[in-house]
């Protein structure tokens, strides 16, 4: 908003200058050159209503060219100092349009850019906390998920030991008996004791014989 | 006189309840042959005697009169048996029933001697099988014996399993 006011002063300060500087063109320009019919005029008008003599009306000439020019001179002078003036004053208020148009711009900047950098130091606090939160979720998941592995893996590893166990069991009683089968004899039932006893008796019932005669 | 032990009587802890069982019998009939002599009315009732000694005595009742006599010979009988019989133990991995006992007693009476005394152990350590004491001699045909004695053939078991 500021710069298009600018903007619009400027032009006009421009306009004004173009103004006077036209003005002071045509009145140098009506200075230097004059017009033609005017003084033929003047000397037309002159010659009709007085007959002067060509030194009384040079001396006229030389007079009213002399009051002329200090008026010119004058008029001159006074537009000098009032476009110096002028320009001073532009000069002045222009800078301290600028003055207050650059402060204004820095006051904004520095509010746009505090306002920025509080928005950037929210955005990045909310994504800390954002990212603070993701990570003890996270966290809490993986822990989570951790804790789950763990369990089913200490479950897998006991139903793992347990079947192991299981087979070497089966495979250790079933070498024992087939030990004990084959150590003990066929003819083995451990179910039938007497049975077997009295076999073991009959087996070695020479030597438990000779034994005992020894003995006695 | 050779007296065949019924097979329930197999150590000689069975022999000496059985002569007092037996004694306690003498002394009863000579009580009541007593009392029969002087014709008391009042009587005692028999005592209360086990199988073993029932047994001995029906044995003992069908080649000699029941007398003070017999009875009393009966006793010297078992004393001297039980002075002179050989006795050997067997230990076994449980404690034996009563059939498995007497099983044994009948063979070791066959087979080694009529009048031998049988006193039974139990010792869970032999897993099974027997190991027969007499005397100085000790036979053992336990299982673990047997186990230990075969122990190099069980890694060979154990890989054809």
């Amino acid at each position: 908003m500021s710069i298009t006011f600018l903007q619009i002063f400027l032009l006009i300060n421009v306009f004004l200058i173009g103004a006077v500087f036209a003005t002071a063109l045509r009145h140098a320009y009506a200075h230097f050159r004059p017009h033609s019919h005017d003084s033929e005029k003047i000397h037309q008008t002159a010659a009709q209503v007085v007959h002067l003599s060509p030194k009384v009306r040079d001396s006229l000439l030389q007079s009213a060219q002399d009051k002329f020019q200090t008026i010119l001179n004058h008029s001159a002078e006074q537009l000098e100092r009032d476009l110096k003036a002028t320009v001073e004053q532009l000069n002045s208020r222009l800078e301290k349009l600028g003055t207050e148009i650059v402060g204004d711009e820095m006051r904004r900047y520095r509010m746009d850019l505090d306002q920025l950098r509080k928005q950037t130091e929210a955005n990045i606090t909310g994504a800390q906390t954002e990212i603070t939160e993701h990570q003890t979720d996270l966290k809490a998941k993986i822990d989570k998920k951790q804790a789950e592995l763990e369990a089913k893996l200490v479950e897998e590893i006991a139903n793992e030991k347990k079947i192991l166990i299981q087979q070497i069991d089966t495979k250790l009683a079933d070498a024992v008996a087939s030990f004990l089968t084959e150590t003990l004899g066929h003819n083995i039932d451990l179910g039938a004791q007497s049975t077997y006893l009295t076999s073991m008796l009959e087996e070695h019932k020479t030597e438990l014989i000779k034994g005992i005669n020894d003995e006695t | 006189m050779k007296l065949k032990l019924p097979g329930s009587i197999a150590s000689s802890q069975d022999l000496t309840a059985l002569l007092i069982e037996i004694r306690e019998y003498s002394h009863w009939f000579a009580h009541e042959s007593i009392k029969k002599r002087v014709d008391a009315k009042h009587s005692s009732a028999t005592p209360t005697m086990s199988t073993g000694a029932m047994e001995l005595l029906r044995d003992w009742k069908i080649k000699h009169q029941i007398s003070q006599q017999s009875l009393d010979e009966l006793v010297k009988t078992l004393e001297d048996y039980c002075k002179t019989a050989p006795s050997l133990t067997i230990t076994l991995a449980m404690s034996p029933t009563s059939s498995l006992k007497t099983a044994l007693v009948t063979w070791c009476r066959e087979n080694i001697a009529p009048d031998v005394l049988v006193a039974f152990r139990f010792n869970a350590t032999i897993l099974g099988g027997l190991v027969v004491h007499f005397g100085s001699h000790v036979f053992d045909w336990s299982f673990r014996r047997q186990i230990l004695a075969n122990r190099e053939f069980f890694p060979e078991v154990l890989r054809r399993v």
